[in-house]
């Protein structure tokens, strides 16, 4: 096996970064349709580069890869996925409460 | 290698019908699919399963796989038939396509590519499953003409995300010799996190997803930063919360007091009257970023324990002199 070593100029995206509706598909196993409805739905945001471009934040990619995951394997629609992520964010977020009343409330 | 008994891991018949293995899969990705099971071991038992459903679900890898017999018990050692895999349609080249294997995290040495974007990969499956399916066989996948954009996870510290860091990646993809016969290329890359990186930020790297096999371009590797739990700080967004312990005569009097924070030790003043679980806000001193995060200082008021004469006799004194009744909010 070859064995090569460089350096990679590596480019952080952020809010202000947008990334090909068909990259998104392609990274996140989702089809055009699926990514439209979903920017419908509100769970992503979407802008339109005329003629026929979309563009998605490079910030709901995480997002967007949940959802791919969730109706790739679980076989649900993209309603289904979308409530499904939705439900597990709240719950992440009840469960970082949690634990920092656990933290306030253990001895120390 | 050892066998693997891909009915019992579903937990059908051997004589069970396309519909109940599909049903018997949807019913165990839903408990242990990563992204929403708590169950220990999630992960591996997905991928399992994952791997079972498919050879299960294709009529042409079940038909080759039951040729094996139903004699095979699960962690037999196990070798392919000389024959193995005649018979079959021939359906791709021998070699896999590009990307890496699996592995990041804070060891600083990476493996990342293909079989981290979370879909299915043949990378991702067991030594059984590529003897029987992977390259050289006639179950190989076929090699695809477009670059494709990869993905991958990489975790790091909190004190890593405040500093900034780098981590060494080991991209493994195939190249074609003059000779026509592939050859495994081994890339190791050193990526810089910069400081400031938020938890599932993402950073690109261009052109180093999956090559070209024409005269395409080769796809971009995304990488998506995870930021390990902290023994002190919470973080949230850019801010981060610390936990911090005061006794009763600093919340009621005020009190001057060393915080730690991510950049560093820091002198705050705890104004008089403070109650447990209040919250101080110093302004900046969470994760760099425009604009830079916060550090939440959460008071937790903790008690002496009255375990010497002179502490219950301050307890007494208190409880003598003090006109204070902690309930006085529960009565009518």
């Amino acid at each position: 096996m070859v064995r090569v070593t460089h350096r990679l100029e590596a480019h952080v995206l952020d809010e202000g970064d947008w990334i090909a509706a068909t990259e998104i598909c392609q990274l996140c196993r989702l089809d055009l349709g699926a990514v439209r409805e979903l920017a419908e739905l509100g769970v992503v945001a979407a802008r339109e580069i005329p003629p026929d471009q979309w563009q998605i934040p490079a910030t709901a990619l995480p997002r967007l890869r949940v959802v791919g995951r969730l109706m790739h394997d679980l076989g649900v629609n993209v309603s289904g996925a979308a409530l499904a992520l939705e439900l597990l964010e709240a719950r992440r977020e009840l469960e970082r409460r949690i634990r920092t009343l656990e933290r306030l409330a253990s001895d120390h | 290698m050892e066998f693997r008994d891909y009915y019992k891991v579903l937990g059908v018949e051997r004589a069970a019908g396309a519909d109940q293995i599909k049903t018997a899969y949807r019913r165990l990705a839903r408990k242990y699919h990563p992204d929403v099971s708590k169950e220990p071991n999630a992960e591996a038992r997905f991928k399992e399963m994952q791997e079972a459903y498919e050879v299960l679900k294709d009529p042409q890898k079940r038909a080759a796989y039951d040729q094996l017999g139903a004699d095979w018990k699960a962690g037999e050692q196990f070798r392919p038939p000389p024959d193995w895999g005649s018979g079959f349609e021939f359906s791709g080249g021998a070699a896999r396509p590009g990307g890496a294997r699996r592995g990041a995290g804070r060891a600083g040495r990476s493996r990342a590519g293909a079989a981290e974007d979370g879909a299915f990969h043949e990378q991702d499956f067991s030594d059984f499953f590529s003897s029987l399916f992977g390259g050289g066989t006639p179950f190989a996948t076929a090699g695809r003409g477009a670059g494709r954009d990869h993905h991958a996870r990489v975790g790091i510290d909190l004190e890593e995300a405040y500093r900034g860091t780098t981590r060494t990646l080991e991209l493994r993809r195939p190249e074609v010799k003059p000779d026509g016969s592939v050859q495994l290329r081994t890339h190791t890359v050193r990526v810089t996190i910069p400081a400031g990186v938020a938890e599932g930020q993402l950073i690109r790297l261009a052109g180093q997803g999956e090559p070209a096999t024409g005269a395409g371009q080769a796809g971009d590797l995304y990488l998506e930063v995870h930021i390990q739990p902290h023994r002190l700080f919470q973080l949230e967004g850019r801010d981060v919360t610390l936990t911090f312990p005061v006794a009763p005569w600093e919340a009621a009097l005020g009190a001057s007091v060393t915080v730690p924070t991510l950049g560093g030790t820091v002198e705050m003043h705890i104004p008089a009257g403070a109650q447990s679980g209040q919250k101080l806000r110093l302004r900046g001193r969470g994760l760099p970023g425009q604009p830079a995060g916060d550090q939440y200082v959460q008071l937790k008021v903790v008690l002496p324990p009255a375990n010497s004469p002179q502490a219950k006799a301050l307890y007494e004194e208190m409880r003598s002199k003090l006109n204070f009744d902690p309930r006085a909010n529960l009565s009518g």
